[in-house]
């Protein structure tokens, strides 16, 4: 029963971080139909300039979330405009190979400046835990979790309370009547991509503490967050954090119970088992499709 | 209605004509690539012959498994535009089969390797039906998840794979002085195989459904394209000869393990060999392959591969994606085009002049007297959007031989209704019966094999296929045989001509569907369901966003349709076309049938005033039928 306690709240901590890295995803998604593969190679290159900043200078890798996030954030919006804008109006396979290649260009650099061995990122309190009765909860995998937590609902607040927020979301609804009523798709676009490259810059500084990386654990990790995203529904934000505790629960639920390497299989049966059984996802909605002009 | 099933309508125009010449569907091989394409063909066929080097022998093998393996991949993604980054996995699984099937059972390799094509088939049909719902980029993912979870298989399942210790091959047999021809030559015979494949399916119904696919699938399920048996079999297509390539690969470099046989840089580049060298053409997947492997040992000699590898195959994809996108054969065969056709004015480019419908042929045979029977009967037809009650209950039948009108303001439910008869959507609840047969729980092809034809509010025609491609892809049924007959058989483009002369679009044959205006849009695309023979024809806004010239005439068109027998139920907002039309008239609001009669009683009911017409709705022109 402890094992099983202790499985589910680590779960639940670890899904946390899932669920900001995945809003980012589902974001992107959502409003501009992009699956962004480089997702993924985002948020290991903010664990690497984490590593670096904790390395070199010694900054908890949790506060240089503050760091972290403004700068992810220009990175992203630099990017979308370099690659991304040049081929918004071209079909929806082409975003897809463009933000691969862009993975691929990542993990290559990231290979030339930090090399193609394992980091990570251990502050002080990366041994301790907090134990409560008999439950050991390590201390560095409590404070990502929260943090992640507060990261996410301050997300929420930008998009639910700010101008930019309901742009946002008038766009991923109908780009065409957004337009209309004087958001301009394309900048917008471009701060949505941005944001989403910065939650996955504050997701992978959390993430440097939680898993060892290389540059090539990016598709390990896009593969995590594309399977949470399916499940959830593609492009909702609640489903995206419910299909992120799921797989938490899930991952540390097949590594206490049937072994951690098979682990990094959950997401991949998660993909195969919605998209048999319910396509949509769990808060996906179908909707008519034959009057939409895009 | 009985009697022969193809109400030829105009036919008379072209009897004695002769048929008109039958065109492929597209022409991948064209006269100034026949001659280059040959003298390479000879070239690579002799080269082990001519030469010893083993240098060039290895790294044209090695072109050779990208260039099976793309033009796999070519099938699925250039013909039916399903993007797999999960191909390299079938050369991995294809290898592993021959691997653990001598390690375990022995015999020769080359044994296994029909083994490896018929798993890697099995595994395709797998896949495509779990995709048989994903579209688009669903489908991505679940290729992506195919992937990594056949990688992690490998790692893994030791007692099978060994895990990431590997499998290690027998070293071949023969004796030195052939050097590397069997695996030459054996890769050679499946890329031609697999080139003849993709050569038959293009040319062929097959082919023509995938492109249908490619272009809209939805469309494609409502003309009679049964969409999931085409995937599948689209993907066991793709992926047997690289199953069997993937055999013979890893007996060639004859050692085996998870990192290297389901490395996700195999995938990318065979997808930059389609890319490349271009999508939906025969030989560019085989041109892009020469061209990415030669990149490939460049990486590796002058750059000592490993991160030099990824910036170069990340940025040629960014690259391409952003300069390339149609890929190389293609790009210069419009350059040829457009060296060949400068100066001269366009076809899409003339005004559409009005044709004298009276000149035409009258119909061949006069319709039976309409029945009366009921046609078409939806009782309680439910559909719900999140809260959102689209269709609350709808219930109405639409007589054999009738011209019936749907109409209601919008929100009502109109197209949601047609869409629930179509196929397109499942309701909640409710029955639909067509022609005495309940069809509510088949799909949208099968409904389309019925007799049930439908055009879209917004036209949907396939974009890149030209009118005539337009008008033939319609199939009236499905089975094997079906996939082999040529996509535009002489009978099926003499039919095709006639209803493109019955719409007036015949000089637009060859012009691609997407250079028309939205009004000839319209008539290919009801010429379009003519050619599926439907008793009943549904239209969605018919006269909407159309000249008043044009309205006339679709309105002409379809009284000379009915009277040939054709059942139409309309939904239009143009109330003097509506009822000046159709008879009876249907009246949807809030997703409820709440009138039904002429014209005449509509236009009185207070109800239909209230929820539609206005207080002060007066047709100012005469009402007749």
């Amino acid at each position: 029963m402890t094992e099983f306690l202790q499985a589910l709240i680590l779960g639940l901590l670890i899904g946390g971080v899932y669920a900001l890295l995945a809003s980012g995803l589902t974001l992107i998604f959502g409003v501009m139909n992009v699956i962004n593969i480089a997702h993924g190679a985002f948020l290991i290159l903010a664990a690497f300039v984490t590593w670096s900043l904790w390395r070199a200078v010694g900054i908890d890798p949790l506060a240089a979330i503050i760091l972290l996030t403004p700068l992810m954030f220009a990175f992203g919006w630099l990017i979308y405009n370099a690659t991304v804008r040049p081929i918004r109006k071209a079909p929806a396979a082409a975003s897809v190979l463009l933000t691969f290649g862009l993975a691929l260009l990542l993990e290559g650099i990231m290979g030339v400046i930090w090399g193609n061995t394992s980091h990570s990122v251990r502050p002080e309190y990366f041994t301790e835990s907090f134990q409560i009765g008999e439950l050991f909860l390590p201390k560095g995998q409590v404070y990502g979790g929260l943090v992640a937590i507060v990261v996410l609902a301050s997300l929420y607040l930008v998009l639910t309370r700010s101008w930019l927020g309901r742009a946002i979301r008038a766009s991923a609804v109908n780009p065409q009547g957004a337009e209309l009523v004087g958001v301009n798709a394309a900048s917008v676009a471009a701060l949505t991509f941005a944001i989403g490259v910065a939650s996955a810059g504050a997701g992978g500084a959390i993430a440097s503490v939680l898993y060892p990386f290389l540059p090539g654990s990016h598709y390990q990790w896009i593969a995590r967050l594309l399977g949470i995203i399916v499940l959830g529904g593609m492009g909702s934000l609640p489903g995206a954090v419910i299909g992120a505790l799921c797989l938490g629960v899930a991952e540390l639920m097949t590594v206490t119970y049937i072994g951690p390497e098979w682990a990094t299989g959950v997401p991949y049966v998660f993909v195969f088992i919605v998209l048999l059984l319910r396509p949509q996802g769990i808060l996906g909605t179908r909707l008519r499709q034959d009057v939409a002009t895009t | 209605m009985t009697g022969s099933g193809t109400t030829a309508v105009g036919e008379g125009t072209l009897k004695g004509g002769g048929a008109p010449p039958s065109r492929a569907p597209s022409k991948p091989l064209r006269s100034p690539w026949t001659a280059v394409i040959a003298v390479a063909v000879l070239l690579i066929a002799l080269f082990p012959v001519l030469s010893d080097d083993l240098y060039y022998q290895n790294m044209i093998i090695l072109a050779m498994v990208f260039a099976v393996g793309a033009v796999g991949l070519n099938i699925i993604t250039g013909y039916a535009g399903y993007i797999s980054l999960g191909q390299g996995a079938f050369i991995g699984l294809g290898a592993y089969t021959v691997g653990i099937c001598v390690s375990d059972i022995g015999g020769s390799p080359w044994v296994w390797v029909p083994v490896a094509g018929l798993l890697a088939g099995l595994v395709a049909a797998f896949l495509g039906l779990v995709a048989m719902r994903a579209r688009g980029h669903a489908f991505v993912i679940l290729t992506i998840a195919f992937l990594f979870l056949m990688q992690l298989l490998a790692t893994n399942w030791d007692e099978l794979t060994n895990g990431t210790g590997g499998i290690t091959l027998p070293i071949p047999t023969w004796s030195v002085e052939y050097q590397y021809w069997p695996f030459y030559y054996t890769l050679m015979g499946l890329l031609a195989v697999s080139l003849l494949v993709s050569w038959w399916i293009r040319r062929n119904k097959f082919g023509m459904g995938l492109i249908a696919i490619r272009e809209d699938e939805d469309k494609a399920a409502t003309v009679g394209v049964s969409t999931p048996t085409y995937k599948i079999l689209a993907f066991v297509a793709s992926a047997v000869f690289v199953g069997m390539a993937g055999g013979v690969y890893g007996y060639y470099i004859s050692f085996i393990d998870p990192l290297g046989m389901f490395n996700i840089l195999l995938s990318v580049q065979i997808i930059l060999s389609l890319l490349l060298g271009g999508r939906d053409t025969l030989w560019g997947p085989v041109l892009g392959a020469f061209i990415i492997e030669w990149l490939n040992e460049t990486s590796n000699n002058e750059f000592q591969g490993g991160n030099a590898r990824l910036l170069i195959f990340g940025g040629l994809l960014v690259l391409v994606v952003i300069f390339l996108p149609r890929g190389i054969i293609p790009t210069a065969n419009r350059w040829i085009e457009w060296w060949r056709t400068r100066g001269k004015a366009g076809l899409a480019g003339e005004r559409l002049t009005g044709i004298d419908l009276h000149a035409r042929a009258t119909p061949v045979r006069e319709a039976p007297e309409p029945s009366g029977r009921p046609l078409l009967e939806v009782k309680g037809l439910e559909k719900r959007f999140g809260g959102v009650h689209a269709v609350d209950g709808a219930s109405f039948t639409v007589a054999e031989g009738s011209i019936t009108a749907l109409i209601g303001p919008n929100g009502s439910g109109k197209t949601t209704v047609f869409n629930l008869i179509g196929g397109t959507m499942a309701p909640q609840a409710g029955e639909v019966w067509f022609d005495g047969r309940r069809i509510d729980g088949k799909p949208p092809w099968q409904r389309a094999h019925l007799g049930l034809g439908r055009t879209f509010q917004i036209t949907r025609l396939f974009r890149e296929m030209t009118v005539l491609e337009n008008v033939v892809a319609p199939l009236q049924g499905f089975h094997l045989g079906l996939l082999n007959a040529n996509a535009v058989s002489g009978r099926e483009a003499k039919r095709a001509e006639e209803l493109l002369e019955f719409v007036g679009m015949r000089k637009y044959r060859d012009v691609p569907a997407a250079a028309l205006s939205y009004g000839q849009q319209k008539l290919v695309e009801l010429a379009q369901i003519l050619m599926l023979d439907p008793k009943l024809i549904m239209l969605d806004e018919p006269a909407g966003g159309i000249n008043p010239t044009l309205i006339d005439r679709i309105g002409e068109m379809i009284r000379e349709l009915n009277a040939q027998g054709k059942t139409f139920l309309i939904v239009e907002h143009n109330m003097p076309f509506v009822l000046g039309l159709c008879n009876p008239v249907l009246v949807l609001a809030r997703g409820r049938t709440i009138a039904t009669g002429t014209p005449d009683e509509i236009q009185r009911d207070p109800d239909v005033l209230d929820a539609y017409l206005g207080e002060d709705f007066r047709l100012e022109q005469p009402v007749g039928t």
